[in-house]
């Protein structure tokens, strides 16, 4: 058991978020919300990591009937700004998360995975959504994926299977409420503390504090989708660790955004496809099976799979 | 479920587990006839992971269903039936027999379909996939020997190719699915 002072001490230790995210995430969800292109190509080459991703995305299926691109500016003009963002924020949290969730069971990469598809989530229903609120898709897109930024703060606190047999002994009661007992705070708090340290603006703030409990009156746009999004990671079994599906679906969000049943599981398939860790998934073929193994293989080009 | 005793040879156990292990992801299936290998797929929230294990012919079967029904996103179960409970299931079937084993052989376990908290009855995606494997098992003549379903966690589903035993782990505990 950590104390509230314990725990928020915590955050100090923690890596910090890269400034040039900071900056990304600013330009995203500012005032003019107008995204500078030379700013964010500055942005881009100086981080070796974006920046190959940034290539591999410009040479992807999706961007490559156009002939390869070598060089970065190509890249980033081919790409645009919204893509270029996006890449850029995917990249720097998924670095930062890649470790995290330990100590909720998860392995290594699972809470980047659930980032990124929740964060797919939001923008699909953000868009879905424009005519009855303002929700900018970007914005939507980066409270997502930081929403579970907090688990970084529960790992640095918790013991090896303190998480484990809290899950265990739950007794139906969403699975914050037990953090707030045993560590003094959630990590959805605790998140939304990490992202005001960041200087992060504060609607993000409020969205990833709100995530699992959002607020009805007045409720919050952006804090409703990101709660929907985060159901929908869930169900297509993202960053499941021992807690589970232990949070519930608010009902208010649910009227609120009026999606139906059919629509969320369109998402779900969406999400997983989105997320996959091999790309494109391939068709079960027959084949004369010998002493190897049958799998229904995800890989493009690669419908059988043996694994002898 | 009983507890799983502890394994007599402990390195023996580890080697299995690290070199011979097939994972089946979400959405995923795979089908084996090594004696050697263990399949096993992870986080099982409201999905359901099924297994169909031949005892005689050591051919075994995992699937890693997400959804239900593949009315709602008929071009993604064209791709990736393992997507999805009415589309998943029969191919598992069919892929199991293809590869020797016998209808009447087959051992049948179900495990996952949890539901988030609180639902008040409009999504249950982990009641509904629960649903769709007791009607497409219906449809095939299959009976389940054992699941564990339901509740608000997460599961993961082992099967060993040697003697067909499944384990679940869940919340840091194992448990024996099969043999009872």
């Amino acid at each position: 058991m950590a104390s509230l002072n314990e725990t928020i001490a915590a955050l100090d230790r923690l890596p910090a978020l890269p400034a040039t995210t900071i900056q990304l995430i600013s330009m995203l969800a500012g005032e003019g919300r107008d995204t500078d292109l030379h700013e964010v190509e500055k942005i881009v080459s100086r981080d070796e990591a974006v920046a190959a991703s940034v290539l591999r995305r410009a040479n992807s299926a999706a961007f490559g009937m156009r002939g390869r691109v070598a060089g970065i500016s190509d890249a980033i003009r081919r790409l645009g700004t919204r893509e270029l963002c996006r890449i850029a924020l995917e990249t720097q949290t998924s670095g930062l998360l890649a470790n995290a969730g330990r100590s909720y069971g998860l392995r290594r990469g699972s809470l980047s995975q659930s980032a990124l598809g929740g964060a797919v989530a939001a923008d699909a229903l953000a868009r879905a959504h424009t005519s009855s609120h303002r929700i900018d898709r970007e914005v939507a897109f980066v409270a997502t994926l930081l929403r579970d930024i907090g688990k970084l703060a529960i790992d640095a606190v918790a013991g090896a299977d303190a998480l484990e047999k809290i899950a265990a002994a739950a007794d139906g009661r969403p699975f914050l409420a037990y953090e707030r007992e045993v560590f003094g705070a959630d990590h959805a708090e605790l998140g939304a503390m990490l992202c005001q340290r960041w200087s992060l603006p504060d609607e993000i703030v409020r969205a990833v504090r709100g995530h699992h409990e959002p607020p009805s009156s007045p409720s919050e746009p952006l804090t409703d989708i990101v709660h929907a999004a985060d159901c929908v990671a869930r169900w297509a079994g993202l960053g499941l660790g021992c807690d589970g599906l232990m949070y519930p679906f608010d009902i208010g969000v649910r009227e609120r955004l009026g999606t139906t049943r059919d629509e969320l599981e369109a998402l779900v398939a969406d999400v997983l496809a989105a997320t996959a860790t091999q790309p494109t998934p391939g068709i079960l073929n027959s084949g004369n099976l010998n002493s190897g193994t049958l799998h229904s293989g995800t890989k493009p080009g690669n419908a059988l799979k043996r694994t002898a | 479920m009983s507890r799983i005793p502890p394994p007599i040879f402990k390195s023996e156990s580890t080697r299995t587990a690290e070199c011979d292990k097939i994972v089946v992801g979400v959405a995923d299936m795979a089908v084996a006839r090594d004696a050697h290998k263990s399949i096993v797929t992870y986080a099982l929230g409201s999905c359901i992971g099924v297994t169909l294990y031949d005892p005689v012919a050591k051919v075994a079967g995992m699937l890693h269903f997400m959804l239900p029904e593949s009315t709602v996103s008929p071009d993604k179960a064209a791709i990736n039936p393992a997507m999805f409970g009415d589309a998943g299931l029969p191919l598992l079937f069919q892929k199991v027999l293809d590869a020797g084993a016998r209808r009447e052989r087959l051992i049948v376990c179900a495990a996952g379909g949890a539901e988030v908290l609180a639902d008040d009855g409009h999504f249950r995606i982990g009641n509904r996939n629960r649903t769709v494997l007791r009607k497409i098992f219906w449809k095939l003549n299959l009976l389940l020997a054992s699941d564990d379903t339901g509740g608000q966690h997460s599961r993961t589903m082992t099967l060993r190719l040697i003697d067909g035993q499944i384990s679940i782990r869940s919340q840091g505990k194992d448990s024996l699915l099969w043999p009872h």
